[in-house]
């Protein structure tokens, strides 16, 4: 394919410049030869009118022998064949080739033509002939009868002939034929050279405008085709094709998120026709055990321990009920219906359902909502299951003890550092570098491969732009320079024109949405990261929910897994759902949420949605 | 009170015992049917103060049935309950005429209220009417 488009782009061209060299080589030469012969032809006559005015004087005096010298020495001259005087019989009387002297020519021979007229004009009695292998001109220029040659004392010629012989003079065409045949060469050669130039220049540019882009769009598309979404091409320039780079980029990104969500749809629809099916099958047999259970422990004068026991059943099978709940409510996870909305409204409503159990647990709660919020686009029932979800996850986290609870909202200012999250990173081969088996905070973390010595790490990288968290199974010493490579196909991530300007060691970048890089320092311990494109967008304004507690916090290895399905710090009384839903609703929102806990002194959970458009202008004035 | 106050329509006879148990220990007679033409050709229909129907039968879906009933004894309160409680099944069940809805599983107190609250309304219903 990709040979066929420039071989045919570079042979097409070819061809119609070698026409046209050669057309116009042609008419070239053929103008320049006769302008050549043009000229020889008149130095011919300039000669043969020299000869003759020359030897006028001794034909009058009639003193041959200094004729033939003249004619001889003339003759000479290696650009002239050689000069002749015919009679008027014909016959040659003189000639520079003293062996044809006395002989006539054959009839109707090249010396015959135009001597029987007056005097004919020049072209007329110029002729163009060959002997042998020499091309020559012939110029006839005929002698006329003169008075002073009927006066002439020799008496050789009477009064009434016109014409008294011929002087022809024969000049050799090699010089004209050597200059053509040289014009030749060196035209035929440019005409090469210039196909030469132009068909490699042409090659080269067809490899880099069109096939290579070509080559790029297809081995993409065959990328896809495989099933790799996470393909993107290098846009190489303004033209068509990079126009339709970015229009395959833009389409494969479209794929791979609309993949994405599928592939989470496809998840939840599994997860809730089991949960269906569960609940269904499982709420049958515990209704039996829940209701003859708490039947019995009702039972007046039931020995106390037998009554304890009986509560512990029916508060386990109260749990089971929750689980199934709980894995109902997730598998009915709907897209957000977003309208305007107020966070603090929804803020207070959670409040409401939940205040009964914060008093049965001696939970006090500190509501601090800001008067200026902006309205966020977003699905008011959904939000309110988020914060419900995280009022009860704090009340859990402080226990029987008692605490405090503060829920908080603000408008606030998102800076890209520091919170953006790194939603797509790829190698520039185009292999994601997210990695969904390590996770923090609910998303994928960014794995690459550190190279320094012969050693090698596997390190993670957070996902949230200027956080820049290592985490690798074996730690890495501090301020060795790596080698950082993807994982994957090992394609080099360095940026050798990007040191870092905090230590100077150089960069490595991964590509994220749109192909911008983002870069990071390659010196273990040196925490540089830059976003140029995001910086460039800047600060985007937000509406934020927090929600913090005293309690007990979270352990550090269970931050990270903590928005897994079925994931739970609760012992026995989680269901492990509650914050995988709190996750996917507030990822579905466009926001983010992000948990700080430190175990003995608390933890805080902060949800962060972008400001409504509307509201957008309120906010920046 | 002579006959069966309560009717209860549910395939699992688990749950059609323990009903009858929980409601039986607090003075109140159940009669039972294991589908939704059982429960329909069931002469305590035309007594009962109360049914409770399944939501998922093996004959026919529960919605079905409560229209049935409804169209013999418009009067007569009839309480959804299900495994498979959903906000949605709640709703649907309310626009249907269901007098509640009782999610699966559920304690003894709690089927005992739910029971005495609709058969209150219906007290106050049939006393508006009368």
């Amino acid at each position: 394919m990709r040979t066929r488009i420039g071989i045919q782009f570079v042979a097409v061209v070819g061809v119609v410049i070698a026409v046209a060299i050669t057309v116009l080589a042609m008419l070239t030469l053929r103008s320049h030869r006769r302008e050549m012969i043009a000229q020889l032809t008149r130095s011919a006559d300039l000669l043969s009118e020299t000869v003759k005015r020359s030897t006028e004087d001794y034909m009058l005096e009639n003193r041959r022998e200094r004729v033939l010298r003249q004619i001889e020495a003339i003759g000479r001259d290696e650009r002239i064949d050689r000069v002749r005087l015919f009679n008027k019989e014909g016959r040659i009387v003189f000639s520079s080739d003293a062996a044809e002297v006395g002989r006539l020519p054959e009839p109707g021979s090249e010396a015959c033509v135009g001597c029987d007229q007056g005097q004919p004009p020049l072209d007329e009695r110029t002729r163009i002939f060959t002997v042998g292998a020499r091309r020559l001109l012939g110029i006839a220029n005929p002698i006329q009868n003169q008075p002073s040659c009927s006066a002439a004392a020799c008496h050789a010629h009477p009064p009434d002939e016109t014409v008294l012989g011929v002087l022809d003079v024969t000049m050799r065409l090699d010089d004209v034929d050597q200059q053509i045949a040289a014009s030749r060469r060196r035209i035929a050669a440019l005409a090469v050279v210039t196909i030469a130039v132009t068909g490699l220049l042409l090659w080269v540019l067809s490899r880099r405008l069109i096939v290579r882009p070509v080559e790029a769009l297809a081995a993409g598309t065959r990328r896809v085709a495989a099933g790799d979404l996470t393909t993107t091409i290098a846009v190489t320039g303004r033209h068509e094709l990079g126009e339709l780079a970015s229009a395959f980029n833009a389409m494969t990104a479209r794929l791979s998120d609309d993949q994405r969500q599928l592939a989470q749809a496809d998840k939840l629809a599994s997860v809730g026709r089991l949960a269906a099916g569960v609940a269904h099958e499982i709420n049958n047999p515990l209704t039996g055990v829940l209701s003859y259970a708490s039947l019995l422990a009702e039972r007046p004068g039931l020995n106390p321990e037998m009554r304890a026991d009986l509560e512990v059943v029916v508060r386990e099978t109260k749990r089971c009920r929750e689980i199934v709940r709980g894995l109902l409510d997730f598998a009915r996870q709907t897209p957000p219906r977003r309208q305007p909305t107020d966070l603090n409204d929804v803020a207070r409503r959670a409040v409401a359902v939940v205040m009964n159990q914060l008093q049965l647990r001696h939970v006090s709660l500190a509501l601090d909502l800001a008067a200026d919020l902006p309205a966020v686009d977003a699905d008011a029932n959904q939000m309110q299951q988020v914060l419900v979800n995280l009022l009860l996850n704090a009340t859990d986290a402080i226990g029987e003890r008692g605490g405090t609870i503060r829920l908080a909202s603000r408008r606030s200012e998102l800076p890209p550092r520091g919170h953006e999250l790194i939603r797509r990173a790829v190698c520039p081969a185009g292999c994601d570098l997210l990695d969904a088996t390590s996770r923090v905070g609910g998303s994928p973390r960014i794995r690459v491969v550190w190279t320094h010595g012969d050693r090698e790490w596997t390190v993670c990288l957070d996902p949230v732009y200027g956080r820049f968290n290592h985490l690798s199974a074996e730690p890495c010493p501090e301020g060795v320079v790596a080698l950082v490579a993807c994982p994957r196909c090992r394609a080099s991530l360095a940026c050798p024109d990007h040191p870092c300007p905090d230590c100077g060691a150089p960069t490595f970048a991964v590509r994220g949405v749109a192909d911008e890089p983002i870069h990071l320092c390659t010196r273990t311990g040196c925490h540089y990261t830059w976003w140029e494109a995001r910086e460039r967008r800047g600060a985007a304004p937000i509406a934020e929910l927090a929600v913090e507690d005293d309690g007990r916090g979270i352990p550090r290895d269970a931050l990270a897994k903590l928005f897994e399905p079925f994931f739970t710090t609760k012992g026995v009384r989680g269901t492990g759902l509650g914050l995988a839903i709190t996750w996917g609703i507030v990822e579905g929102h466009g926001g983010t949420i992000d948990v700080e806990s430190e175990e003995g002194k608390g933890t805080r959970v902060t949800v962060r949605l972008p400001v409504a458009a509307s509201d957008q202008k309120r906010v920046a004035a | 009170m002579t006959g069966d106050d309560v009717l209860v329509i549910d395939d699992e006879p688990v749950v059609r015992d323990a009903v009858r148990r929980v409601l039986g220990a607090n003075g109140l007679g159940v009669a039972t049917a294991g589908d939704g033409a059982a429960g329909l050709a069931h002469p305590a229909l035309a007594t009962c103060r109360l049914v409770l129907c399944d939501l998922m039968l093996p004959d026919r879906s529960g919605m079905d049935v409560l229209q049935d009933i409804r169209q013999r004894r418009p009067g007569l309160p009839v309480v959804v309950i299900t495994g498979y409680a959903t906000p949605d099944h709640a709703a649907r069940a309310a626009e249907a005429g269901a007098a509640d809805f009782l999610a699966k599983p559920f304690e003894a107190k709690e089927l005992v209220d739910m029971v005495r609250r609709a058969l209150t309304s219906t007290d106050v219903r049939g006393e508006r009417r009368a």
